[in-house]
């Protein structure tokens, strides 16, 4: 049997998205806390969540943070335009710390629960998805629970792939037909993202 | 949908439409009616059944509940259209006998049930069973929903939900929640919840009118509040258990606290039906009568059903309709149909509990043998008690009444079927039996006194029950022999148990008393084997609405006859057995012609004389001769319960509880209930019954009295594990201010801190001045609790005051200190006044709240430095004096390396501590210090500036540099600053530096790295992985966790997990009560908060080192010079670091990647000034970390 895979993954960005089950007892030291296990595509995926939650003001932390992380969830809260504006910022310095143009980022609206509130069209988050080479957009509710896990299998399923073309990239060319692999695909990513968002509306 | 099966409601409705259901019933008749017979598919995992342990072990949703009792769908189907919307009850209480028939497979978990009995409900299968916990016994199993309705009176709906609860934290709990238990705040729900039903029912105090007034009531409620008191003796003894009592005692205390429980319900059960019955359904009826003022018949229940059980009594028919109207109207209102069935328990308690001792010695067919001594005993027994209860009832109302000649009969009836088992026993073992025969003897005689007693309170009247005189002087006397007469009862069938246990049970071979299965309504026994033909099923379909069965004797028959009621005493003696056989009218005419006015006890034999079987000639008994065995072992039994039952509630079940003595208790006893084994292990729990008497008994006190029933709002508290999550405020500050215990400091830190987040400073006053006030209705518990209210305010005015918004209600307290604490406590009165003025005129706390306030109690831990101990002088020569004067002058320039790392760590960690120190708690609520605006975080604020200042100054530091080697002498100085920052326990400023060392601008200084040392580079590792932000800085959590302060610890983590907890966690939670949720504070949230804070706030102590204001000077004036840079200075360093070391040879494809796309590659060569920044190692390496 494979080895379940391991990855770090980051949130940034409005702080408020408790991801995690830990909402009835949230105890920071028990490792439920920060660890996830999801399936993805079949296959056992341990994710290790960094949420910076609540330290924001930390600025010189945030390359710490970034370091740490593989996949990134950047979010914003779909009540706060000013929260969609900031992620611009922390996308670029992931992409620096990173050295990688092509860090797996899921941009993630949550609040979804407020929709009545709500002051960032989606229109606005599709065009900041579309300008970030159509990183996958979910409109979340941590509050419900509402699309919470999907957000981390497609960051993962991102990694995975990042993954596999990291151990497969030989030669340059070859790389470089890799990766204008992953836009596609990321294409089609995104058409079912849409599709999905349906529901996730909803909820 | 499950629930609609649960919902038996509106017997009114089913009472009018009987013909209806009857024409259902035998329509459905064609189908076979297997019903309820039906074995439980349940593997024979008895060996779950640990006695013990039933509640949890059993898992009863794995069983397949029998199939479905409703005998027709069309029943069915018209109460569904009554009642639209079924709700799921968590109580039901049968309204019919039932018992498991011979049918059911062995391993069938089916109880038995007793008319009267509440039943605790966990789950409706679709087919109408029910698993559900019997309260008199706790036994669990399956039972039929079409015996019972629901059972939710509004008096004792707050009871039944802290039963509920109670129960839910066994169910909930895994392993041994003891501790849970042992929370006294379980306890006060039940509390709570009686005091609920007493101040409904106006029998709060003793003095009540309605107390003095009704005997039964009055004992009803003693009886309640002893077991009430037992429990509480009994939480506190559990209190009291040391930890490592083995888990069989932890486990017997559960036990035996749950049983109380359910005895407690049980008793709020019985009190409420004798209340419904004494006082409401009096006032009913005296509504009534004003209305029609044309009421001759008494207004005892037990008669109404009597009443309607006699249909072939044309004559008396308009008051029989009449009856059952009222009978409706108040099932309609108060609900007093379910008077029928109270509290004999001890009675059917001591019957259970043998019951398997016989099924274990004989197979389960021969347990139902009712000819067996000990279950004739105990029929007879209860059927006795059963009719004295409602006689003494009856008297207790104090109505002339014909029906107290009727029950006077029954009374001698019964007792004279005792008597006749007694007899036999004492026949069988006449060794033995010598203390049997006095006991009978005395009964003899209380018997007859009891006889002679009603003759003469009744005048014989000639012709019609109108002419009976009740006299009213002679009721005394007819209520103290019917009392001496239980009391004889008791003992004697005390002793005929003695006597059967040495000599062994025995059969009798008296002629079974047919009877019973004479009665019309037998056959609607709805045990549906019985059912044969249409016209039995109009009787059943008539008995359930008249519930029931047996309609006794009518006075109006006597007269008929020309016999004096006079002579109570007829022969035909030992349908005795069946109370209930009594309603025979034909056979009442000819036990009452039988002349036996003297003699009703026959000296030798109570065997069937040949009257009994002139009565039983003259019945039609041939009719079921072919189920006769069978049926009437069971019939028989319940039939005398079920009516002893009934006919008692009138009276008092006090009273014989009180009569039988312990003894008794002790006793072992037979029963007819068990009908297997698997059953019968039910009944090895220690009885709930027979231990009744004993409480009942112990607590005469009215101090107990009062003190249990303390006005309490411990209702509105939800608990999980034990732990307080939530609840009202004024729930809250009760439990703030217990008197029994000492607050818990937590709880009492988690309110000072975080009760403005729930409540306005006013409210909070408010309440704690209520409770001052209620807590007086409570004499015993007013002094402590007077005291604690007080320590609160005072607490609060000290040490936790907020100007910026208690003020408002500091008049309201000043108010309440001059008035009613001065009243009642002067000293404190006093005291208070004098803190409220001064907190009005000073502005910081009134005691610092650095000393006082929560989480220091923890700071006992820190090292113990004696004040005089001189602190560490600084690592300070003359030179860098100089220098930092020159510094000062503006003459010299001085970088870090010009001073000693530790006195850099020293200084920087005075600085960081001087903040640290200062934070306050209600910095850290609500996230108060990420508000873009007006936040009061001002000392979490400049901890963080601080935190990131000191980075940049790192970055800032090594980035002036031109040279690498110098850089890397720079890192060396900043990594020793590191390590003794980490000696310094200054968490705070290491995270920070070891942060800016590893930060990309630095880091990627390939050429500055490769000078630094081995060393340098292995400490710095060493370092790094102390203040890892993996598994949630696990590393660095697990060092805080015991650590001693001093120590500055890194507050991002605090931080965080505060946001977690207020975001993550509703500021409200749901509290189910009687009038649907209750929104009430989610103290858990608060607590958690609380919890984090107080961590912090362990650490909030000073450093003991000597400041060098010089050298602070030049720090401060070096963070100002960094962050004047602004939010660009993360980039204006990152533009140095590439000026500084440029980056090598992109590779050409992620060239040609960067051109194609990316707007955002754009914009950040816009921003850094550079064309290409990859790395094609570093890229390597992400790709591959992790």
């Amino acid at each position: 049997m494979r080895p379940q895979r391991e990855y770090h993954i980051v949130v940034l960005g409005a702080a408020q998205f408790v991801q995690n089950v830990w909402i009835e007892s949230y105890d920071p030291t028990i490792e439920d806390s920060y660890r996830k296990q999801i399936e993805v595509d079949g296959r056992q995926c341990i994710l290790e969540i960094l949420d910076t939650a609540g330290t924001e003001q930390f600025t010189a932390m945030r390359e710490l943070y970034m370091k740490q992380g593989q996949g990134f969830l950047l979010v914003f809260s779909i009540t706060s335009m000013s929260s969609l504006n900031e992620l611009s910022e922390l996308r670029e310095q992931i992409i620096r710390i990173k050295d990688d143009e092509n860090v797996p980022i899921v941009i993630v609206g949550n609040k979804s629960d407020l929709e009545e509130d709500r002051a960032v069209p989606r229109a606005r988050a599709f065009a900041l998805s579309q300008s970030w080479g159509n990183a996958p957009y979910y409109e979340t509710s941590a509050r419900r629970r509402a699309n919470v896990n999907e957000v981390f299998i497609d960051l993962c399923r991102q990694i995975i792939r990042k993954d596999l073309q990291g151990n497969s990239k030989a030669p340059e060319a070859p790389a470089r037909k890799w990766e204008s692999q992953p836009r596609l695909d990321r294409k089609k990513d995104k058409r079912r993202q849409t599709k999905r968002k349906g529901p996730c509306v909803i909820l | 949908m499950v629930s609609d099966h649960c919902v038996r409601l509106n017997p009114s409705r089913i009472a009018e439409n009987y013909q209806t259901i009857g024409f259902e019933y035998s329509q459905k008749n064609m189908l076979p009616m297997r019903p309820h017979i039906a074995p439980l598919k349940i593997e024979k995992g008895n060996s779950n059944f640990h006695p013990r342990r039933y509640y949890s072990s059993t898992t009863p949703q794995e069983l397949t509940p029998p199939m479905t009792p409703f005998n027709t769908t069309g029943d069915y189907n018209m109460e569904r259209t009554e009642t639209p919307r079924a709700v799921f009850h968590n109580y039901l209480r049968a309204f019919y006998p039932f018992q498991p028939t011979g049918n059911m497979s062995p391993s069938t978990v089916t109880l038995p049930l007793d008319q009267g009995d509440i039943i605790l409900v966990h789950s409706v299968h679709t087919n109408g069973w029910a698993d559900g916990t019997l309260l008199d016994t706790g036994a669990r199993g399956w039972l039929p929903t079409n015996y019972c309705e629901a059972y939710d009176e509004l008096p004792m709906r707050p009871l039944l939900k802290a039963l509920t609860d109670f129960w839910d934290i066994i169910q909930g709990g895994c392993g041994f929640p003891l501790r849970e238990f042992c929370n006294q705040d379980n306890v006060k729900g039940l509390i709570a919840g009686v005091r609920f039903l007493l101040e409904k029912s106006e029998c709060l105090t003793r003095d009540s009118v309605l107390v003095r007034r009704h005997d039964t009531l009055r004992r009803n409620r003693k009886a309640l509040l002893a077991d009430l008191s037992s429990l509480v003796r009994t939480t506190k003894k559990c209190q009291d258990m040391t930890p490592n009592q083995s888990v069989e005692d932890e486990v017997y205390m559960m036990d035996e606290m749950l049983l109380k429980a359910f005895r407690i319900v049980t008793r709020g059960v019985g009190f409420l039906d004798v209340w419904n019955e004494g006082v409401g359904l009096s006032r009913m009826i005296a509504e009534l009568e004003q209305q029609s003022g044309q009421y001759d018949v008494p207004p005892t229940p037990a008669s109404d059903t009597f009443d309607m059980g006699s249909e072939a009594d044309t004559e008396r028919n308009p008051s029989r309709l009449m009856n059952r109207s009222r009978l409706d109207m108040s099932r309609a209102s108060t609900r007093t149909d379910m008077i029928d069935s109270q509290p004999p328990q001890p009675v059917s308690v001591s019957t259970k509990r043998v019951s398997h001792r016989v099924s274990y010695s004989a197979p389960p067919a021969a347990c139902r043998n009712p000819n067996l001594a000990s279950e004739r005993l105990n029929a007879t027994y209860d059927a006795f008690l059963g009719v004295l209860g409602s006689f003494i009832g009856l008297h207790l109302q104090s109505r002339p009444s014909t029906e107290l000649v009727t029950t006077t009969e029954q009374a001698v009836r019964s007792c004279r079927g005792l008597l006749t088992t007694v007899e036999a026993v004492c026949e069988h073992d006449p060794q033995g039996s010598g203390p049997l025969e006095q006991a009978r003897d005395v009964m003899y005689e209380q018997l007859s006194e009891l006889v002679h007693a009603a003759r003469d309170a009744f005048r014989p009247a000639n012709s019609t029950e109108d002419e009976l005189i009740f006299m009213p002087d002679e009721g005394k006397r007819l209520v103290d022999a019917a009392t001496d007469c239980v009391r004889a009862a008791g003992k004697c069938l005390a002793k005929a148990r003695c006597v059967l246990e040495q000599s062994g049970d025995f059969e009798l071979d008296m002629e079974l008393p047919q009877e019973i299965a004479e009665r019309p309504d037998v056959n609607s026994t709805p045990v549906p084997n019985h059912i044969s033909d249409s016209a039995e099923d109009q009787n059943q379909a008539q008995d359930i609405s008249i519930r029931l069965p047996p309609p006794p004797l009518q006075i109006p028959n006597v007269s008929q006859h020309q016999y004096p009621p006079s002579t109570p005493v007829t022969p035909g003696l030992t349908d005795d057995t069946t109370p209930s056989s009594l309603n025979s009218r034909t056979e009442l005419a000819n036990s009452a012609v039988t002349p036996n006015t003297d003699s009703f006890l026959p000296p030798n034999s109570g065997l069937p004389t040949s009257v009994d079987k002139l009565s039983f000639a003259s019945s039609p008994h041939d009719v079921h001769t072919g189920e006769a065995t069978h049926r009437t072992s069971h019939t028989k039994s319940e039939a005398g319960e079920s009516f002893g039952r009934g006919v008692i509630s009138t009276g008092s079940s006090f009273t014989y509880s009180n009569l039988r003595d312990s003894e008794m208790s002790g006793v072992s006893q037979t029963s007819t209930r068990a009908t297997s084994p698997d059953i019968g292990n039910h009944y090895q729990l220690p009885s709930l019954k027979g231990s009744v008497s004993h409480s009942t008994l112990a607590e005469e006190n009215e101090e107990t009295e009062a003190n249990i029933l303390e006005k309490t709002f411990a209702h509105e508290l939800v608990f999980k594990d034990g732990q307080i999550m939530g609840g009202s405020l004024r729930a809250l500050v009760e439990k703030l201010t217990a008197h029994q215990s000492t607050p818990d400091a937590m709880f009492v830190s988690t309110f000072y801190l975080t009760f403005r987040l729930f409540a306005t400073p006013m409210d909070f006053a408010e309440a704690l001045v209520d409770r001052f006030n209620y807590i007086g209705d409570t004499p015993h518990a007013a002094g402590p609790v007077r005291l604690r209210v007080y320590n609160v305010f005072k607490g609060w005015l000290e040490s936790h005051w907020r100007h910026d918004c208690d003020n408002q209600s500091l008049e309201f307290i000043l108010n309440f200190a001059n008035t009613a604490l001065m009243y009642h406590l002067p000293t404190a009165g006093k005291r208070m006044v004098e803190l409220a003025e001064k907190v009005s005129m000073v502005h910081g706390p009134v005691v610092p709240r650095l000393v006082s306030s929560m989480g220091k109690t923890n700071t006992a831990t820190a090292l113990y430095v004696h004040p005089d101990t001189p602190l560490p002088p600084p690592i300070l020569a003359k030179k860098e004096t100089n220098l930092l004067k020159n510094w000062k002058n503006g003459d010299a320039s001085i970088t870090i390396l010009d001073f000693d790392p530790m006195e850099l760590a020293r200084q920087f960690t005075i600085k960081e501590s001087r903040i640290f120190c200062a934070i306050l708690p209600e910095e850290l609520l609500a996230t108060e210090w990420m508000k873009k605006t007006g936040s009061l975080a001002v000392n979490v604020r400049a901890m963080s500036t601080l935190s990131t200042d000191l980075a940049h100054l790192v970055a800032d530091s090594i980035l002036q540099l031109e040279e690498p080697k110098k850089r890397a002498a720079i890192i060396k100085h900043w990594v020793k600053i590191a390590n003794k920052c980490l000696e310094l326990n200054n968490y705070d400023s290491l995270m920070a530096i070891i942060c800016s060392l590893n930060s990309s601008m630095i880091s990627r200084l390939k050429r500055t790295w490769e000078v630094v040392s081995q060393k340098t580079k292995a400490t710095l590792e060493y370092l790094r992985e102390i203040v890892d932000v993996s598994r949630n800085y696990a590393v660095l959590r697990q060092r805080l966790q015991n650590h001693v302060p001093p120590c500055l610890p890194f507050v991002g983590t605090y931080l965080t997990d505060l946001t977690f907890v207020d975001h993550g966690n509703p500021p409200l939670r749901s509290l189910p009560t009687e009038e649907g949720d209750m929104a009430v504070i989610n103290l858990d949230k608060h607590m958690k908060t609380a919890k984090i804070i107080s961590e912090l706030q362990r650490f909030q102590i000073p450093y003991r080192l000597t400041e060098v204001p010089e050298l602070q000077t030049w720090m401060q004036n070096e963070l100002v010079r960094v962050r004047s840079n602004g939010e660009k200075s993360l980039q204006t360093f990152y533009r140095r670091s590439l000026v500084l070391e440029p980056r090598e040879a992109p590779r050409p494809s992620l060239q040609t990647e960067t051109s194609s796309s990316s707007s955002i590659l754009e914009n950040a060569k816009d921003k850094f000034d550079f064309l290409s920044w990859t790395h094609p190692s570093k890229a390597k390496s992400v790709a591959t970390n992790g």
